[in-house]
């Protein structure tokens, strides 16, 4: 099983989140993890979707078949190791009287982990990085007891020196930047 | 009428609607003239609540756009596929919400696998009311989402030229497909709120299908047809839709290679020509589809390798090599890996690759061919057409049919064995003259798609090929035939059965006939409650006569033939095996 990430240029209009994943769907692919937003160029979505395969061929007619969609401009399939990506994870951890102490400092410095807000009987701590080092300070964590755990869909930037957004058709495109 | 009058009530209908044109326009009104723009003369369609005001706007536009009242929406859905395939424009159809838009489904789905242009404007509940389960509410834009090239959902009157004419760009250009436009009720009766401009649409960012090959990829298909010893070409329904008949006929002329056609691009070239070896897939030609196991280059054009062409697609063609000229990027490996892929509208780039392919006539290849044909004559035709039987058996009918129209008729075959036949046993001299339905397989295509046929092609004879089966799924069609007078002829070869799942209940499941035979109506009788005339013909000696009767008539006519009860069709490439497993018998 590969990771794969499909960055997926599109017109921002409504439904087609759905009839993306429709083709996701017929092939009975599981979505490991999503996330949409706008690109610097006005107008123009960028979805980020993580699949798990083993073939490759799959992946490449999905991308064509995803290509294939009116509203689609542009998509790109990459293995891990062609991109940077990050997620972003939030833990909240109880602090109820007589509990186990957080030892922050040791998770500033070996987690590169922050806390974000703190009341009386709870902490939120923010954890930025791959899945695994999500995974790995969840491990950490989880002896104090997690109230609540929630992890973003991964993002990405392709390791190549242009942006993806130079692939998209011409036209006269607005900025935001 | 006298003439003189109805040209002035045209003219008076014309000037009206120009002096509508100056006013601010409903939704409705805008519709109409957004069709008029596009130069649609025909519409398909059954009227409802959520899309009366467009029909009260028809109404006054009845003179430019003539609408067909179908009787259930299916048939309006498959009447624009028979229109579009005749006629390579969008077919149109206009229907209400719910039920309306849900019984198009199948059509939707039919149009999008066959590539048929189709624009389907469909009503939709008030935009306060979308959401909240109101009378005849169903999603849709969520249901026919999958089975759509495009859809839109419009809620303003506003909206409606631009996408309209998106609607007609889309579904009209690369690989053609259905759209549907899902229009709220509020849409169509509000006034629009600056004056009907009408721009069609010519290009679209994200949207950019590639007509004109690459340069590299064509030189590279071209190196691979010159370099091989026994190349040999697959054609489909892209060459009819890009109208390449011409550029095919010159390519494989100059190169010598022999032509076999999908069940879609049968006509794409003339039966009679002696490149032709006959058609391909599960009930094709016996050397058509062996061959394809025996050939070093396969050059597909505007095809997809279906499953039913392929039969198992692992042990399809693994000795040759594989040029794939296909519009549709997403088609390229998808089912056979390409070494050639060349993508691009079939009609530009067979006429790329003739200036770049060596003259030659490959003999000792072609030659090859005609020992299986040999053994087809033998062992198949010339039992099919010369029957020892009772019955009539269906080859011999569309044999007939065949020499009697000369071979230049329009066929509308539905689905089951009768469609193998319509495909095998009439020999197709001009393009545009099979209109089946291949991917989806529909029963009950072919009468609505007939009469669509024939409002597309009102000069050609339509004839609609039908199993007794299929024509109880739209039988109530008749009644839009007998209405709008389209002299449709139609032959039901009646067999009393599901005959293509009890032949494979036969081969496969051991005879055990299960839920196949038919109980039938006397669908004469029927024919004539709804105002078609017809007779049955039951005897071998009765046949031509019966033809000739059909042919003859200005009218629509329905032949009903009695066939022989459990008739196979062969050959046949079992599912699933390799198409070297063909059988006979």
């Amino acid at each position: 099983m590969n990771t794969y990430t499909i960055c997926i240029f599109t017109e921002n209009t409504i439904g087609l989140l759905n009839r993306i994943t429709i083709i996701f769907t017929r092939r009975r692919i599981n979505i490991e993890s999503l996330t949409v937003s706008e690109t610097e160029r006005k107008g123009v979505s960028r979805f980020t979707i993580v699949i798990k395969h083993e073939s490759r061929e799959t992946v490449e007619k999905l991308v064509r078949q995803i290509r294939r969609i009116v509203e689609v401009m542009a998509v790109f399939g990459y293995l891990n190791d062609e991109i940077v990506s990050n997620e972003i994870a939030l833990f909240k951890i109880g602090t109820p009287l007589g509990s186990k102490p957080l030892d922050i400092e040791y998770i500033n410095k070996h987690f590169n982990a922050w806390v974000v807000y703190w009341e009386l009987d709870y902490v939120v701590i923010e954890k930025t990085g791959s899945e695994k080092q999500i995974f790995e300070f969840f491990s950490y964590i989880k002896p104090h007891g997690i109230l609540e755990f929630v992890r973003s869909g991964r993002v990405a930037v392709g390791r190549t020196e242009k942006g993806l957004v130079e692939y998209l058709p011409e036209t006269e495109w607005e900025y935001y930047l | 009428m006298n003439p003189t009058v109805s040209v002035l009530t045209e003219e008076k209908s014309r000037a009206d609607v120009s002096a509508k044109l100056l006013k601010p326009l409903t939704g409705s009104e805008a519709l109409m003239q957004c069709l008029v723009e596009e130069g649609v003369s025909t519409i398909f369609g059954y009227p409802g609540g959520a899309i009366m005001p467009v029909y009260d706007a028809l109404f006054d536009y009845q003179n430019r756009i003539h609408h067909i009242l179908v009787r259930h929406e299916q048939g309006a859905a498959h009447a624009a596929e028979g229109y579009a395939r005749s006629t390579g424009r969008a077919g149109v159809c206009l229907v209400t919400s719910g039920p309306g838009a849900t019984n198009l489904v199948t059509g939707i789905a039919d149009a999008l696998i066959d590539s048929t242009p189709m624009v389907c404007l469909v009503g939709q509940v008030a935009q306060k009311l979308l959401g909240t389960d109101a009378f005849q509410e169903t999603d849709v834009i969520g249901v026919t989402m999958p089975i759509t090239k495009w859809n839109y959902q419009i809620t303003s009157a506003d909206e409606i030229p631009e996408m309209v004419a998106k609607a007609f760009y889309i579904a009209q250009s690369g690989r053609p497909g259905p759209v549907v436009l899902d229009i709220t009720k509020n849409a169509q009766q509000e006034l629009m709120s600056r004056p009907f401009v009408y721009q069609k649409c010519e290009k679209l960012v994200s949207y950019r299908p590639r007509l004109v090959p690459k340069t590299e990829q064509v030189e590279k298909a071209a190196e691979l047809i010159n370099g091989a010893k026994k190349p040999y070409m697959l054609v489909g329904h892209g060459v009819l839709i890009a109208q390449a008949q011409a550029e095919l006929k010159a390519l494989v002329e100059k190169t010598g290679i022999p032509v076999a056609t999908t069940l879609l691009g049968q006509s794409a070239f003339p039966a009679d020509h002696p490149l032709y070896t006959g058609w391909l897939g599960m009930h094709g030609s016996y050397g058509s589809n062996v061959m394809t196991n025996q050939c070093d280059l396969i050059i597909g054009v505007g095809m997809r390798f279906d499953d039913r062409v392929t039969g198992n697609a692992e042990l399809f063609a693994r000795q040759a090599k594989v040029v794939h000229i296909e519009i549709d990027p997403a088609e390229i490996d998808k089912i056979i890996k390409a070494d050639a892929p060349v993508v691009g509208d079939a009609r530009e780039v067979l006429s790329r690759l003739l200036p770049l392919v060596n003259a030659n006539d490959h003999t000792a290849w072609r030659n090859e061919f005609k020992k299986y044909d040999a053994v087809e004559q033998e062992k198949v035709i010339q039992p099919a057409l010369a029957p020892t039987t009772e019955k009539i058996k269906m080859a011999e009918a569309i044999d007939l049919l065949s020499r009697k129209t000369n071979g230049e008729a329009v066929l509308v075959a539905d689905v089951g064995q009768h469609q193998m036949m319509a495909s095998a046993y009439y020999q197709y001299k001009r393009p545009h003259s099979l209109i089946t339905s291949g991917g989806l397989g529909t029963m009950g295509f072919a009468l609505p798609a007939a009469f669509g046929a024939k409002v597309g092609a009102p000069d050609r004879e339509v004839i609609a090929i039908i199993g007794d089966g299929c024509f109880q799924m739209t039988i109530q069609e008749l009644g839009t035939i007998a209405q709008s007078k389209l002299p449709v002829k139609i032959i039901i070869l009646n067999n009393n059965y599901l005959g293509m799942v009890r032949q494979w209940q036969q081969l496969f499941f051991d005879r055990r006939y299960s839920f196949v035979e038919l109980q039938n109506p006397d669908f004469i009788t029927i024919g004539r409650g709804f105002g078609v005339a017809g007779h049955t013909c039951a005897k071998r000696e009765d046949l031509s006569a019966s033809l000739d009767t059909l042919l003859a008539s200005q009218e629509p006519y329905l032949l009903e033939i009695l066939v022989e009860k459990e008739e196979n069709v062969f050959p046949m490439v079992p599912a699933g095996t390799s198409v070297a497993d063909i059988r006979l018998e």
